[in-house]
């Protein structure tokens, strides 16, 4: 493994070139993984350095839309530890289905499909995916893009594969997607009916009413400032009752949000927004 | 002087791991922060596993937890481990470095930036070549650099591909590594 490093002030520097020219306001992402990613980016493109990388996100708003897309790490897996998705399944999801009609589930964290797709086959076994309203957030076309038309990490399938097995679905995992030209490619009839709600990096525009929020793995790319600002944002969103998941190795403990919600689930990191 | 030490295992590190856990007091004056390659879906199990004996407590952290001496930090599952400055645990679901999640080398990469000269870094039996950079980054920060002799490795390629990559500072057995953990206590205020 031999990388390319950049150094903070370098950062920095290409943070404020985004700020300047688009208003997206990376400050607040964690310094680490975010760096990492630079490099990555820079690497993958052939850029000099990160001053080539600026100049380049600068002069051009078609490559920032790439940058974007690049920015944000892949959800990793379809069906990421089985056991909260077997927990959503059995309590989650008729806790949700025996109130007011068609309620409405938000895949907030920035998803590039795993996460969508998981849910929707979930329900969808569950008799129930049309009963609902599914919104999925995205910070660039691309992303969207990428997830309506289902194509999926061909690499990751056999992890999958396994895990569909654990969560104990159904079917056969291979009954959802198809084989075309080495690509997986996802039944995109799944998300058929999905809200795309493209958002910047504070969340600004969000939907209401949510009954479940799935945001598991984001706020691990933020910093504390940004995670008490977006939580805030979806707490506000989730009506009284319902529930919001975040990834098992994070918590809303130190939080400014902690007081809004009650521990649900403690190892699936569960919450239930509280009544009052 | 030292802050912290960091460790990296793979195949056949387990029982290694375990004595040197073993072996420290609940009185050791740094952090431990432990890189190892274990099964991706396999969530609990093993943090108890390791406390069993341990003389100092074993976390899985959170994400942002701070790292306080004293006390063990064990990558989770499915998760890379960096250091973040402030002393701060930092996870990441981002892709799997060669092959792993978590990833040695962007453990030890990161905690030398943090930490630099007052590092210690230590790798142990493995199965492949995850850790041979992270070490040579510690190295080149200024920071001490430990590798098990391959000698008595049950699996040598990870600490076969540290030593040709990296001048380290020493090749000791299991016990030479515990005595020079143990050690450390006499040369910190």
């Amino acid at each position: 493994m031999i990388r390319y490093e950049i150094g903070i002030v370098e950062t920095r520097n290409v943070i404020k070139t985004i700020l300047d020219t688009y208003g997206y306001d990376f400050r607040d992402y964690a310094l680490t993984s975010f760096k990492r990613r630079l490099e990555q980016i820079i690497m993958n493109n052939g850029f000099k350095d990160a001053d080539g990388l600026a100049s380049r996100l600068a002069s051009s708003k078609e490559y920032f839309e790439q940058f974007l897309h690049e920015i944000t790490p892949e959800t990793t897996e379809m069906f990421r530890d089985p056991s909260l998705w077997r927990n959503i399944r059995d309590e989650i999801i008729p806790d949700i289905m025996k109130g007011s009609p068609k309620p409405k589930l938000w895949v907030a964290a920035f998803d590039s499909g795993e996460e969508l797709f998981s849910l929707a086959i979930m329900l969808k076994e569950a008799g129930v995916l049309t009963e609902v309203q599914l919104y999925a957030s995205a910070m660039s076309e691309k992303a969207i893009d990428k997830i309506k038309n289902g194509k999926i990490d061909a690499k990751e399938i056999e992890v999958n594969e396994a895990n569909y097995v654990r969560y104990s679905g159904k079917r056969k995992f291979s009954d959802y997607y198809v084989i075309d030209n080495g690509q997986i490619v996802l039944d995109s009839n799944l998300i058929r009916d999905v809200n795309f709600i493209k958002l910047n990096t504070v969340y600004d525009s969000i939907p209401g009413g949510i009954k479940l929020i799935l945001f598991r793995n984001q706020m691990i790319y933020y910093n504390q400032l940004l995670m008490d600002k977006v939580l805030l944002q979806l707490s506000n969103s989730v009506v009284p009752g319902g529930y919001l998941i975040i990834g098992v190795k994070e918590t809303l403990e130190n939080t400014n949000s902690i007081n809004k919600f009650t521990v649900h689930n403690d190892s699936e990191k569960i919450y239930k927004k509280k009544t009052t | 002087m030292y802050k912290a030490v960091i460790i990296g295992g793979s195949a056949g590190s387990f029982q290694v791991i375990t004595r040197i856990l073993h072996s420290l007091p609940p009185t050791f004056p740094l952090p431990v922060l432990l890189s190892l390659h274990r099964l991706k879906h396999i969530r609990s199990g093993f943090v108890e596993a390791l406390s069993i004996k341990a003389g100092i407590p074993i976390v899985e952290p959170f994400d942002k937890d701070q790292i306080k001496p004293g006390r063990a930090y064990l990558a989770p599952a499915n998760y890379h481990m960096y250091i973040e400055l402030g002393n701060k645990i930092a996870l990441s679901t981002e892709e799997s470095v060669n092959h792993s999640r978590p990833s040695i080398d962007l453990s030890f990469t990161t905690a030398a930036q943090v930490y630099r000269e007052k590092l210690i870094g230590i790798i142990l039996s493995g199965a492949n070549r995850d850790g041979a950079y992270g070490l040579k980054k510690i190295k080149d920060l200024g920071g001490l650099t430990i590798v098990q002799d391959p000698i008595e490795c049950q699996v040598k390629t990870m600490t076969e591909a540290s030593l040709k990559l990296t001048k380290v500072d020493y090749v000791l057995s299991t016990q030479e590594i515990i005595k020079f953990l143990q050690n450390i206590k006499t040369t910190t205020p």
